[in-house]
């Protein structure tokens, strides 16, 4: 018998889209060849960037040849989100314009309407069916072993089935996981494997990435041509299985958390990256507060054009648990996508003539807690004051970048201005580089907030009690902390005030620590003290005695951030590295600067500073 | 923790300050609320919006803390402005429907009138600045103002209608003396053949004869040179 199989091609989440003219251009060239040998038939997905550009760089001939292979059915073009975003994670409007911008895209280019829905990172949930049914889609391609699991069952899983939601249905055909590993690994078992799949000739999906680099992509389709035709394969596209086939039944519940996220195995849906990665869920958050701040303040045109400014930040990119520039673990890649967002936050201030101050006290992480967040023309950030008044993401508007967007591998977030007490010892900047990095010394109870609002600015005022830990005594501090904002500058007052509440004397170090996502480039000058460049490999940490005004700046970024004392402060800078899959041991992912000021803190004393940030461009 | 429940966005446009709350606000959140918008309501601002659209108050107790805001906010000379169009919240805010300002938006309140915004504004800088005017010595020092541009801008007004007229006589005259010299030129013309010939003695030069026309001139002539001499 012959191995029936529907091959669904798609491009690689490593596809190197620095270079995706010369990738459209293979994708062309492989594509003729396919069409030529007219014996494979297949199905296709290409998110809006690479169709864009295969219609700016293929021949004219090539598109009337694409366009014949569709009309006599050798190959189907399949939908989806226009930059293939996770549906699940982003509101229902963003969501229907991500696939109505797809579709538009494939009319205009191919003059065909997609049949089926398609995501590279095959994430499901129930919620999906109403907005793709919305946007006219027949059938939705599905993991396998989400079905399985639906079906509660362990064999193999082909055909199509259906689920409904909240009146709408939608037919669901599975991917089979373990053939497309077998096929793309050149498993010799895979007749035996495609067998198993087979019954009554119904044929099975098998997806397969395109090679990322686009001087192979040409020779995948040779390949491709010559394994159907050397094993008598016989192919369909997948559209065949649900227009030829009857159905195979009906799932009450369908989920799947999707693939090569960098997911824990037992995840169940993807939102559970969100609560795994502090990073990515706050470039979510700081999505969705942008789309609902436009929604709220724009209309007609306006709000669609402020719509289609988040759409890159919704690619799966941002919201992916890996590294080597395929995910979130690269500090390029989260730059990348918060300078999307920042560009659409700049716009939306334009757009709403937006000037003055805003202070939002809402969920802001939708965690069931509290943040505040403060808004000018000029920069953004969110106060966590539940969490030790800490800075959990910190914008520079006219850059386009957070500054807070350093990385952790224990899956703790960024943190800025997060106050900290190290012992008064003797101790070396790699010791203090340990501590830090540990964590353990941090205030991060809960303060009380109030606004104070001034001419021209306002002070959220935190005020609360702080556990500590000095050695071997342990303790409360009553600490205030104060954050002025002025009305449009990019600057920020911290004044901090620290009474030893117990009646023992503290003689401790008290600093506030700042972990920045910068100096990725790794290259030239990047710290300048008291108008002077000092050297620094970012390797080693070090200690600057005593620093008046204190910048560090990224020139790749083209963003600086400048801290000036009352007081000369000693300053510690040392890098944030984290753990690779790679040899090389350790990925850089940011800076720790951590400008500390030493206090006898004797019985009922009160120990006070303050310090002015600047963030500007270098 | 209920309390944390509300959430408040402030947004500060200068002499425009606009609070929104949203949330289901019980009597649990009262004291906090009044906390919150008693703080952020003391700080500088003429118009004080409050943006209640997006919360539901579940007490009556909320209608007693909006007024108590209100009289604050009239103290110091600002004004309080509730914002929202939902039936629920016209419904709750009924009672007082005449005693709250109560508008759809920061932007509806706005062309409601700009006298009283006006006024608003001046009391507010009237208290800010310390110089202050009662209403009556206000309007008649504002009819003094008045009057002195009315009596200023009349006389400008009839001295340009006199420099009109004059300049409209100038124009005349000017145009009169070139007609004259026209048909003087035309006349010299006429005789010109003449005087070349010796027929017409030029009397234009004799300057003591030109103004001589009869007898009893020309003895008045005669009589006024030999005095001279």
């Amino acid at each position: 018998m012959k191995p029936v199989v529907s091959f669904l091609l798609q491009l690689s989440p490593q596809t190197a889209y620095g270079n995706l003219e010369s990738v459209a251009r293979n994708l062309s060239d492989g594509l003729e060849i396919l069409l030529n040998y007219r014996k494979v038939k297949c199905s296709i997905f290409m998110d809006g960037p690479t169709m864009e550009m295969l219609k700016k760089t293929a021949k004219p001939l090539s598109i009337g040849k694409i366009k014949a292979g569709v009309d006599e059915g050798l190959v189907e073009f399949l939908g989806g989100g226009f930059y293939d975003p996770m549906l699940p994670l982003f509101p229902k409007d963003l969501q229907i314009r991500q696939l109505k911008k797809h579709r538009s895209k494939l009319k205009s280019f191919l003059g065909l309407e997609p049949q089926g829905y398609f995501n590279s990172s095959l994430v499901w949930e129930m919620g999906m069916i109403s907005v793709l049914e919305e946007c006219a889609f027949d059938y939705a391609l599905v993991s396998e072993a989400a079905v399985r699991e639906a079906l509660g069952r362990n064999s193999p899983v082909s055909g199509w089935f259906t689920v409904e939601d909240q009146g709408s249905l939608m037919r669901v055909v599975p991917v089979s996981d373990e053939l497309s590993k077998a096929i793309g690994e050149d498993d010799l078992r895979w007749r035996e494997i495609a067998e198993s799949y087979n019954h009554e000739e119904k044929p099975v999906v098998v997806l397969l990435d395109l090679p990322p680099q686009a001087e192979e992509i040409v020779g995948f389709f040779e390949r491709l041509v010559d394994f159907v035709e050397t094993n008598e394969v016989q192919t369909w596209p997948v559209s065949y299985i649900v227009n030829q086939l009857q159905p195979e039944g009906a799932l009450s519940n369908l989920v799947s958390a999707g693939r090569k996220l960098g997911l824990p195995f037992a995840a169940n849906t993807c939102r559970e990256m969100l609560v795994q990665r502090p990073e990515i869920n706050t470039l979510q958050k700081d999505l969705l507060n942008l789309f609902h701040r436009g929604k709220g303040n724009l209309q007609g045109k306006d709000l669609e054009k402020f719509y289609e400014e988040l759409l890159p930040a919704m690619s799966p990119i941002f919201y992916r648990n890996l590294q080597d520039d395929e995910g979130m673990r690269s500090l390029k890649v989260r730059q990348w996508g918060f300078r999307y967002l920042q560009k659409a936050a700049h716009d939306l201030d334009s757009r709403m003539n937006f000037s003055g101050l805003r202070i939002d006290v809402s969920d802001f992480m939708l965690q069931g807690m509290k943040q505040i967040w403060v808004e000018n023309p000029e920069i953004s950030c969110l106060v966590d004051y539940n969490q030790g008044g800490i800075l959990r993401l910190l914008n520079h508007k006219t850059p386009a970048v957070n500054l807070v967007n350093a990385w952790h591998d224990d899956g703790g977030p960024a943190l800025f201005l997060a106050e900290c007490l190290l012992p008064n010892e003797d101790l070396t900047a790699e010791q203090i580089g340990v501590l830090l990095a540990g964590r353990d010394r941090l205030f991060l109870e809960h303060y009380d907030y109030q606004v104070k609002r001034e001419s021209g600015s306002a002070q959220v005022q935190l005020c609360g009690e702080q556990g500590y830990r000095v050695g071997e005594k342990q303790g409360v501090f009553l600490v205030k902390k104060e954050l002025l904002f002025d009305n449009g500058s990019p600057r920020i007052g911290v004044a901090y005030e620290v009474a030893n509440t117990t009646y023992q004397e503290n003689p401790c170090y008290f600093g506030t620590l700042m972990e920045l996502g910068l100096l990725e480039s790794g290259e030239g000058p990047c710290i300048v003290v008291d108008g002077s460049k000092v050297k620094w490999d970012r390797r080693e940490p070090f200690i600057y005695p005593d620093a008046k005004k204190f910048k560090v700046f990224d020139s790749s970024l083209d963003a600086a951030i400048e801290l000036e004392f009352e007081t000369p402060t000693p300053v510690f800078i040392g890098p944030i590295f984290s753990a690779s899959s790679a040899a090389a041991p350790q990925m850089f992912q940011g800076i720790r600067v951590y400008p500390f000021w030493k206090s006898s803190l004797a019985a009922s004393e009160k120990f006070e500073c303050k310090m002015n940030m600047t963030l500007s461009k270098r | 923790m209920r309390a944390d429940l509300i959430d408040i966005q402030i947004e500060d446009f200068g002499n425009d300050v606009e609070i929104s709350l949203s949330g289901s606000l019980s009597k649990a959140q009262l004291s906090a609320v009044r906390e919150k918008l008693d703080s952020l309501m003391s700080g500088p601002g003429v118009f004080f919006f409050l943006n209640l659209e997006r919360a539901h108050f579940a007490v009556d107790e909320y209608l007693e803390m909006f007024l108590d805001l209100m009289n604050k906010t009239r103290e110091r000379n600002s004004t309080m402005v509730l914002l929202f169009r939902n039936e629920e919240l016209l419904e709750y805010f009924s009672r007082y429907k005449n005693i709250f300002e109560i508008h759809e938006s920061r932007e509806a309140y706005k062309s409601s009138g700009l006298s009283k915004q006006l006024k608003q504004v001046g009391v507010y800088y009237g208290k800010k600045t310390g110089l202050r005017l009662s209403p009556s010595v206000a309007i008649a020092a504002g009819v003094l103002i008045m009057g002195w541009l009315i009596t200023l801008f009349l006389i400008i007004a009839a001295q340009g209608k006199d420099i009109a007229d004059k300049q409209s006589q100038i124009m005349a005259l000017e145009s009169q003396r070139d007609r004259y010299v026209q048909e003087i030129d035309k006349l010299e013309s006429s005789i010109g053949p003449l005087k070349r010939l010796g027929v017409v003695e030029d009397t234009s030069q004799l300057n003591s004869f030109g103004a001589i026309r009869d007898w009893v001139s020309y003895l008045k002539h005669l009589e006024n040179t030999r005095r001279e001499e």
